[in-house]
């Protein structure tokens, strides 16, 4: 095709990807060396009789106003908003690092800084229910594998739910379940006889929910996507295994498994890129309190009616943005490094 | 895969089919559940008691006279005006749908039957747009966006939704046309076609298949979407998703938790649909090598 | 080592017959090819031996053992299949050792066995390679080489040669022999194509939609064919086979008279002879026709007649020149001629004394 050809037919796609994918990236990283202007504040004198002047300062409403529409992206900060408090806190973490009680100490120190507390769950989540979903629906595929033909079809149906529901409406779901009120919460008191028991009450708890609805909901493409390659698996390669001696886990270790390796990496990189964007499980199960992940600091920054923190959204979305090029990075090097030897 | 069924050990055979039952029990349950439940009172759905009233219903019959009541859905569709986000929801989702099809099977094409060597290139770096979080693009959006005064509308939101999804439908498309034969538009062109007419006269024609299979994931990628419908609409223009989420910070206070409960219920039941009518071109969809939606 | 017995084996999909009631005994270290046109069951057969279909009617014994229920690992065979069934993931190496890992063969004998079956496939230059970066017939050999990495009691071989051009699958067929004779062990052979059959079996089992037509040696078979269906599949040409009627001792068909036959028959048969049997004569001779069309095949000339609805081939010597449309004969002696039931198609033994 001749490149003129070509870039008359990607023109719309390219053009909407760049006006609103690469474009929006730009102006992240341009808002996130700015920050919110302060309150414009004077100094009013009053003067009464008798008592004499007084200062008071005041905020001035008015000019605040004007301050931010003749300039709304706000002061120019430089990394200030990176490295304050909110995000990499590098004055606290030095804090933490020269003067320490041991190791628990610092862990539990660097947990309260809220970017490393959002970081630790997001890299917690992705790197969990990431390999435990794809054991969960490898397992699935092979078992769904070996029922009769006439069943295949309700299972498939049945297993694509917890994928294919509205990630927020699944997590509400599963919630509302697993609430005190609800039918796993109370069955989880009776059978442990505490009446207390909440999973919303302990970090931990609220931490291994989360995982398990994470693992619910990504297990049913790891199994759509084995059951498929299951169903290619060579027939005489197999036979030719089962000649040679091999029992049933040496087929499924020699042939099936190197058979299905290409779509694993193919499935861990799709999971891998969604769970690292986990956001809607923790508005759903309302765990903020106990977990919260990089996407859900960057909404909580944008959700103030009144004053949104764009500046601090923005260098969080570039700390992710970052994060994501790491996590993508050895499958980017290994495809420039095949397109290269090509 | 395993020949010989009738040889198989009988307690691999039950092990396997428990766990698969097991499996769909833990993927079918929940719904059910909830689905039964969104038509009970909230004290039978969240007995403090035992969750057997749920399925008895007997403070619903208590309060409404029968097993059954459709009260958090007359709450939520009308009292709470969760229709109007219905209608906002096709509205976005088919424009969705429409826009990033065409966008898509024009790119897709174009990058399946061009040789050169930008098409590899322009690939990856649709992979890296595709791994960007959704609400790091939004916290880019916002601010141009009240600046220009498009915060808000619809069609900011389809826009953004269209582009958000090209990578995804791009990939996706190449791939099923990379299936298709060159020689069938080639001999299109030979025939005294020009190329955009091979492709629509030609080539579309047969990648109905496809097109339905990559438009039914970008469904569903415009249909769940969170991030992109709660930031950048504006109250009444609200779609379902971020409408429930809004309902719940009120409902909670005011004890009114079946109207959400109905909602959810009501935003699932397309899918259920979808899925029963498409389970084929998900299942293929899914393994196009492609990406999930 | 062992011998193989079916007894009486069928193999039924609902109501459709695959293999039907097949009896047969296998020597030890005999080679036997199973011969028959696609789909009559060959394949089927071989892979209720191997174990890998179930067998709906009868018994398979391995020697001493009934081995209907055993798995197909425990039933100590090799087999080398139509399309490889070679790993993908593991080098050639590995590929031949796989059976002696998953076998428990103590691991330090493994390089030499696999080094032997290399050097007797004539693999030892390729052995770090993949499955993928191999051509064919280097394919073909992994398959075999991983046969005969251990000694199994029977090789199972299916159509190995299928898919290699013309030249390379006679210097892997002779390999194949020279490994049978070798290695001494039972094999049975799968294929479609009489040469390979003629030139490697001791036994040939002919077989037709299921059914067993003829076991015999390869010369046995083609002599005395057991049926028109053998007489028909076996030969290049098949043998000619003219219907017509006999009485006295004298066959009549269409334009064609022999006498000297059995006495004994009488009624419709089928008279079967081969083509370079016969000869072509100038006078006389027991059939006299127009020629339909001439052959030059390099050793020898093909004329052909048309006898009714049916095309009668002689061979003649490689000057033989005459053009379509002449008259010639041909002398069909008695001796060379077969009989078959018209009806049945069995052959008419030939009486002692005749
Ligand atoms: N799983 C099956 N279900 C039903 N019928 C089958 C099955 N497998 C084979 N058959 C039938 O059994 C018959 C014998 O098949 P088989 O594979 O043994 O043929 P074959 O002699 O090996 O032929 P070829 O030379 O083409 O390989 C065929 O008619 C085939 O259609
Ligand atoms: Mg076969």
């Amino acid at each position: 095709m001749p490149h003129r050809a070509f870039f008359a037919f990607i023109m719309p796609s390219l053009l909407a990807m760049l006006l609103f994918i690469a474009l929006p990236i730009v102006s992240v990283a341009v808002q996130s060396l700015y920050v919110e202007h302060e309150r414009v504040v004077t100094e009013v004198e009053t003067c009464a009789p008798f008592a004499g002047c007084t200062t008071e300062t005041r905020v001035d409403a008015e000019a605040t106003e004007k301050l931010r529409d003749a300039e709304p992206l706000g002061r120019f900060n430089g990394f200030g908003t990176y490295l304050d408090r909110n995000h990499l806190a590098t004055a606290e973490m030095n804090a933490i690092l020269t003067d320490n009680a041991g190791f628990a100490d610092v862990a539990s120190r660097i947990y309260n800084l809220p970017f490393y507390r959002a970081l630790a769950f997001t890299l917690t989540y992705t790197f969990v229910v990431t390999p435990l979903a794809m054991l969960l629906g490898f397992c699935i595929a092979l078992g769904v594998n070996a029922i009769p033909p006439f069943y295949k079809g309700p299972v498939i149906f049945f297993s694509l739910l917890p994928m294919i529901v509205t990630p927020l409406v699944g997590a509400l779901i599963i919630y509302w379940m697993s609430s005190p009120q609800g039918i796993l919460g109370a069955t989880l008191q009776s059978l442990l006889n505490d009446s207390t028991l909440s999973l919303k009450s302990s970090a931990v708890l609220t931490w291994v929910t989360l995982l398990v609805y994470g693992v619910w909901h990504n297990a049913p493409f790891s199994f759509v996507v084995f059951y498929a390659g299951l169903q290619t698996v060579p027939h005489d390669t197999l036979e030719s295994a089962m000649i040679d001696g091999a029992n049933r886990w040496e087929r499924i270790r020699f042939v099936v498994i190197p058979h299905l390796m290409p779509l694993a990496t193919f499935v861990a990189l799709v999971q891998l890129m969604d769970n690292f964007r986990v956001f809607e499980p923790i508005v759903g199960f309302s765990a903020e309190a106990n977990a919260t992940s990089l996407s859900w600091s960057i909404f909580n920054d944008l959700r103030g009616q009144v004053d949104q923190l764009f500046g601090s959204a923005a260098a969080t979305s570039m700390l992710t943005i970052v994060g994501v090029v790491i996590l993508l990075s050895p499958v980017l090097v290994r495809t420039w490094r095949e397109f290269n030897r090509r | 895969m395993i020949v010989n069924k009738r040889r198989r050990p009988l307690p691999l055979t039950v092990l396997s089919t428990t766990f698969v039952l097991l499996w769909v029990l833990m993927a079918a349950f929940p719904f059910i559940w909830t689905v039964w439940g969104s038509f009970k009172v909230e004290q039978d759905f969240f007995s403090r008691d035992s969750w057997w009233f749920a399925i008895e219903g007997s403070r619903t019959i208590a309060q409404t006279g029968s097993a059954f009541t459709g009260d958090g859905y007359y709450g939520a569709w009308v009292l709470r005006d969760f229709f109007s986000s219905v209608v906002n929801t096709v509205i976005v989702t088919l424009s969705v749908v429409v826009v990033s099809l065409t966008f898509g099977t024009l790119g897709g094409y174009a990058l399946a039957r061009s040789g050169y060597r930008y098409t590899f290139w322009l690939l990856m770096l649709a992979l890296v747009f595709r791994a960007m979080p959704h609400i790091t693009l939004v916290s880019g959006y916002l601010l141009p966006f009240f600046e220009m005064n498009i915060w808000g509308h619809l069609p900011t939101a389809i826009i953004v939704l269209v582009a958000i999804n090209q990578p995804f439908t791009l990939w996706m498309l190449h791939s099923f046309f990379l299936s298709i034969p060159k020689d069938l538009d080639e001999s299109a062109m030979v025939d005294g076609c020009s190329r955009f007419q091979a492709f629509r006269l030609v080539v579309i024609p047969v990648m109905w298949p496809g097109v339905i299979t990559t438009g039914l994931f970008s469904f569903l990628l415009a249909y769940n979407d969170f991030a992109v419908t709660a930031m950048l609409l504006s109250q009444p223009n609200q779609t379902m998703v971020p409408k429930i989420a809004s309902f719940l910070g009120t409902i909670q206070q005011e004890g009114n938790v079946m109207f959400a409960v109905a909602a959810v219920v009501s935003a699932t039941a397309p899918l259920f649909v979808l899925v029963m009518f498409f389970q084929r071109q998900i299942v293929s969809g899914l393994t196009a090598g492609a990406v999930k939606g | 080592m062992a011998e193989i017995r079916l007894k009486n084996v069928s193999k039924r999909w609902h109501n459709f017959v695959g293999v039907d009631n097949f009896d047969l005994d296998i020597a030890d270290r005999e080679f036997l090819v199973l011969l028959g046109p696609s789909g009559c069951g060959k394949t089927t057969t071989m892979r209720m031996i191997a174990g890998l279909d179930d067998i709906s009617e009868g018994e398979i014994w391995l020697g001493d053992r009934m081995v209907n229920n055993l798995e197909p690992k425990d039933r100590d065979i090799s087999m080398v299949f139509q399309s490889y069934g070679l790993y993908p993931n593991m080098t050639v190496y590995e590929n031949i050792r796989f059976p002696l890992r998953v076998r428990k063969v103590p691991k330090e004998l493994h390089h030499e066995k696999v080094m032997q079956a290399a050097r007797m496939v004539e693999l030892v230059d390729f052995l770090e390679r993949r499955p993928a970066a191999l051509s064919g017939g280097q394919r073909q050999r992994v398959a075999l080489g991983r046969a005969i990495v251990r000694q199994p009691a029977a090789f199972l071989m299916d159509e190995p040669l299928s898919n290699l051009d013309a030249k390379l699958r006679v210097s892997t067929r002779a390999q194949i022999k020279n490994l049978q004779h070798t290695l001494k062990v039972t094999t049975i052979y799968v294929t479609h194509d009489q040469i390979e059959a003629m030139t490697l079996a001791d036994r040939v089992v002919v077989m037709n939609k299921g059914v067993i037509q003829q076991v015999g040696t390869p010369t046995d078979i083609y002599d005395n064919p057991a049926n028109t269906f053998v007489a028909s599949f076996i030969g290049s040409p098949a043998m000619n086979l003219v219907s017509g009627d006999i009485e006295n001792g004298t066959f009549r068909g269409p334009g064609i008279t022999i006498g000297g036959l059995q006495i004994n028959v009488k009624g419709p048969v089928t008279l079967g002879f081969r083509a370079e049997d016969a000869s072509l004569v100038f006078e006389g001779g027991e059939l006299g026709a127009e020629i339909y069309s001439m052959e030059l095949l390099g050793e020898a000339t093909m004329a052909s007649f048309r006898m009714g609805d049916q095309l009668v081939s002689i061979k003649s010597g490689k000057e033989y020149r005459a053009e379509i449309g002449d008259v010639v004969h041909a002398a069909i002696p008695a001796s060379i001629c077969h009989l078959f039931d018209a009806r049945t198609g069995v052959r008419i033994a030939r009486t002692p004394g005749n």
